[in-house]
């Protein structure tokens, strides 16, 4: 047996999942606004808008 | 006492950009100092600069907007955002940790400067936890702490930065539209997975039939492709397969009649091909249609959406709310739109009127400048007729309703843009009109085709058919009018001009003709104090009564007094004569100021003298102001509004390029003659004294020359003429609901940019003529190598994405500003 028939079926469903991951984002709105968000990354940072967490630093994290 | 007369020479300091707004205004008395052109910018300004957020104005430029953000003139209550039965759509939600989430509508966006800033100033209200703006459709979503704070502070805030905001109209369009446009995406997004599986199995064929290919997996690769090609068509392709049907039900061309027979002939031809075994298949070039005109029509949707979405914040200025008074006098709040004729409601100072009527009680001043564009105030009392989106200024005034809702002049206003921005532009009717006759010259060929292969190999002859339909699908045709259109108001939007529909561009490619307002457009829209006749003193006390009013004249007024750094005492008992003028008392003294009605109902005489000298400040275009004290006339006066330095030019351009002008003034016919002879307008095309609704007789009666009719106005004076002419351009103006009267919105000063408009539009015509040329060309290549039976599958994969790339760099590099 050919791997053409165990790889084309797995491309396809791979493409499928992908296509299905943006079907869902598309639902849910996150493409209703193409205007702000470009916008907002040009937005700097305030400085303390990230805080540190608090405590003793650990090593390792 | 002497009087000294004076002319104010013309190289008095110009005006200088108000540093909040951007708008002309009188340069400071302290250079140093930043300039500002009302008390509302210097608030705005000083606000963000106190809470640390001077960044606004940076970001602003960047971004590219030049903000003509007016803090809101009389921010009035915003009580209705408390109440939660009132708010329907925007009724706060609970989300979690003691937060409430509002989605509000705001008025006042222009840029993305302005979501930051509202944003932002979140943190510097108690209880304002954060907001979050959303741009496409102008709302904002505020989480807030409800026992630290209110809505109606958080909108007060706002209102003081120029951000209106007001419980979200419960549209319906509104909904379906983004309906419509996730659809689209959707269909997008399966029509590029369809269509990227198809190529990689397509270039597998492509491959093997180079270096060959064992019959099992060619077929494997074929019916996957195949299945592909028909999902693409069967799903994502089906607006086109119901846009066909309807074409051919109604009997009226659409360019969605060739893409359906292009698309769902590859589709049976290839499923065909699979069960017989021979032939070729094209599900490559079938997937990739599919893609590029969803894409097409997403955009053509998009353009058409922003048209539409304009209109819903007019309807957002007029309040859901109003006091209905019943027959024994319980008043209780109703929505607004439930007002019928005959209804009485009571309107507040402070108050909209949300509703067209007449005053059945009481008396009171009115800000019509929404509606009819008298920028001063109105007295009205019993039996005068009052407007929907007029403000009440000074007392409460009882309504009996003439038009509620839709039916008001406002609602009657935002259908009339509504239709307008609903219809489709002619380039895209042009478009579906070649989609007919498409169709039935591409049937007619692969009939043809047919019929020549006949004889010598029939199948064949059925395969070159079949590839024929499939080629000859015009993708680019389908493509051109709206990218061009798309990228066209793009570059436009970049240069500060805002159009906001397709439709805009095509009637501006012809010449016609163009009427021009005349204060603030073809001139400085700053009156001045241009001569003066009379001694300090009285100048002074002119200024002293004019202090507190906001009438144009009166700043001029003001700013003299400024200018020559006079100290202006207070003044008594100040009153405006509307039509005429004003009066007080200064330091016991009865002054007037005016014009020459005023003086004559007060039994003032004028000498001999003094008439000459008025005779000539009208003859210099100048409007005439008469100052008297204590019954003595002391002072003259001349105001005037300069001309632009861009103005003659501009004008010019227009009348080289073919186009007539025109101006329609309400300001004093001297006074326009003057300016329509500096400028090169005949004298017959130049009218002053003009009221909104003689604007709008004459914008009629211009019709039937032959080119599109165009008004250039400030959009608050003319929104009745600006929606009635064939394209209205609104230039600079305060409310928002004004500037959606017009198609156009030019942000920057002076007339010489619709000169660039003009121009733009040729251009744009003209690329997409281009654009139509060169996908006919292709389809002409394509069909003739089908019909000679040359053609192959990979040969149209190639021509296909050939001719939708030219057509796209055509788009990108035409001249349109470049």
């Amino acid at each position: 047996m050919s791997v053409l028939y165990v790889a084309l079926p797995l491309a396809i469903l791979m493409g499928a999942s992908a296509a299905a991951a943006c079907v869902w984002s598309i639902r849910r709105g996150q493409f209703d606004d193409l205007e702000t968000p470009p916008l907002r990354i040009l937005i700097d940072d305030e400085p303390g808008d990230d805080d540190p967490p608090e405590g003793p630093i650990r090593k390792g994290i | 006492m002497t009087s000294a007369t004076e002319t104010v020479p013309d190289s008095t300091p110009t005006a200088v950009a108000c540093a909040h707004c951007g708008l002309p205004s009188p340069p400071p008395s302290d250079v140093s100092q930043p300039a500002f052109c009302c008390e509302g910018c210097r608030g705005a300004y000083l606000l963000i600069h106190g809470w640390g957020l001077e960044d606004y104005y940076a970001l602003r430029d960047r971004v590219g907007g030049e903000t003509a953000i007016q803090p809101v003139e009389s921010p009035g209550r915003f009580d209705e955002l408390d109440d939660p039965t009132a708010m329907g759509l925007s009724a706060p939600r609970a989300c979690g940790e003691g937060l409430l989430v509002s989605r509000l509508g705001v008025s006042g966006l222009h840029c993305g400067a302005c979501a930051w800033l509202i944003e932002r100033s979140a943190s510097h209200h108690r209880g304002f936890q954060s907001a979050r703006v959303r741009f496409h459709d102008h709302t904002v979503e505020i989480f807030y702490r409800p026992d630290e704070t209110r809505l109606s502070r958080i909108a007060k805030d706002l209102a003081r930065l120029g951000y209106r905001v007001a419980p979200m109209t419960d549209d319906d369009r509104q909904r379906r539209q983004s309906a419509e446009n996730r659809r689209l995406l959707i269909d997008i997004a399966l029509a590029g997975f369809c269509m990227t599986n198809a190529m990689w199995l397509a270039v597998a064929l492509y491959a093997g039939e180079s270096s060959g290919i064992a019959a099992e997996h060619e077929s494997a690769l074929r019916i996957a492709g195949v299945t592909l090609g028909v999902v693409s068509v069967a799903v994502p392709g089906r607006t086109f397969l119901r846009g066909a049907l309807a074409s051919l039900r109604t009997r009226t061309p659409h360019m969605d009649l060739p893409v359906a027979l292009g698309i769902s002939v590859g589709a049976w031809a290839g499923v065909v091909v699979v069960l017989v075994g021979r032939g070729e298949v094209y599900f490559d070039s079938v997937t990739m249609l599919v893609f590029f005109l969803l894409i097409g029509r997403w955009l053509q949707f998009r353009q058409q959406r922003r048209a539409s979405d304009s209109v819903s914040l007019l309807m957002r200025l007029t309040p859901r709310l109003a006091t209905h008074v019943d027959r024994d006098g319980t008043s209780r709040r109703v929505p607004a739109d439930r007002l019928a004729a005959g209804d009485t409601i009571r309107v507040a100072a402070g108050e909209t009127f949300a509703a067209d009527g007449v005053v059945s009680a009481g008396r009171s001043a009115v800000d019509r400048s929404l509606v009819t564009g008298e920028s001063h105030p109105v007295e009205v009392g019993e039996g005068d007729p009052v407007e929907a989106g007029a403000s009440n200024l000074e007392a409460t005034l009882d309504v009996r309703v003439t038009a509620g809702g839709g039916d008001s002049r406002v609602g009657r206003i935002a259908r009339m843009i509504e239709d307008a921005a609903g219809r489709r532009a002619p380039l895209v009717q042009l478009a579906d009109a070649i989609g007919g006759r498409f169709v039935v010259t591409v049937l007619i060929l692969a009939m043809v085709t047919v019929a020549i292969w006949w004889r010598s190999d029939p199948i064949g002859g059925v395969e070159n058919a079949v590839a024929l339909l499939i080629v000859a699908c015009p993708c680019a045709l389908a493509l051109a009018t709206p990218l061009s259109l798309a990228v066209a108001i793009g570059r436009l939007a970049q240069r500060r001009m805002l159009v906001r529909g397709g439709d805009v561009l095509e009637r501006l490619s012809r010449p016609g003709f163009v009427w021009f307002d005349k204060t603030g457009t073809l001139t400085e829209g700053r009156l001045r104090l241009r001569s003066w006749s009379g001694d300090r003193e009285t100048l002074v006390a002119a200024a002293a009564v004019e202090a507190s009013l906001s009438h144009p004249v009166a700043v001029a007024i003001r700013n003299a007094a400024e200018q020559r750094r006079y100290s202006v005492p207070a003044a008594d008992n100040v009153r405006q004569r509307s039509g005429m003028g004003a009066q007080g008392q200064v330091g016991g003294r009865r002054v007037l100021i005016g014009n020459e009605e005023l003086m004559r109902s007060e039994g003032i005489g004028i000498t001999a003298a003094r008439r000459a000298e008025l005779a000539q400040i009208s003859a210099a275009g100048m409007a005439p102001l008469l100052v008297a004290i204590d019954g003595k006339l002391r002072g003259l006066g001349g105001i005037g509004d300069h001309p632009r330095p861009s103005a003659a030019d501009a004008v010019a351009r227009l009348v080289r390029r073919g186009w007539g002008v025109g101006i329609l003034s309400g300001d004093h016919p001297e006074v326009v003659r003057r300016v329509a002879e500096s400028l090169g307008i005949p004298s017959d095309r130049a009218f002053g004294a003009m009221e909104p609704e003689a604007k709008l007789a004459k914008i009629e009666a211009s019709r039937g020359s032959g080119g599109p009719i165009v008004m250039v106005g400030d959009g608050v004076n003319d929104a009745a003429a600006l929606a009635a002419a064939d394209v209205g351009v609104a230039v600079r103006g305060g409310a928002a609901a004004s500037l959606d009267a017009a198609p156009v919105y030019l942000q920057t000063d002076g007339p010489s940019a619709l000169v660039d408009l003009v121009d733009a539009s040729r251009q744009t015509v003209r690329t997409i003529r281009r654009n139509f040329f060169l996908s006919l060309g292709y389809n002409s290549v394509a069909v003739t190598l089908a019909m000679s039976g040359l053609i192959h599958p990979l040969m149209a994969a190639i021509l296909m994405p050939l001719s939708s790339l030219t057509v796209i760099s055509s788009v990108l590099v035409s001249k349109t500003f470049r």
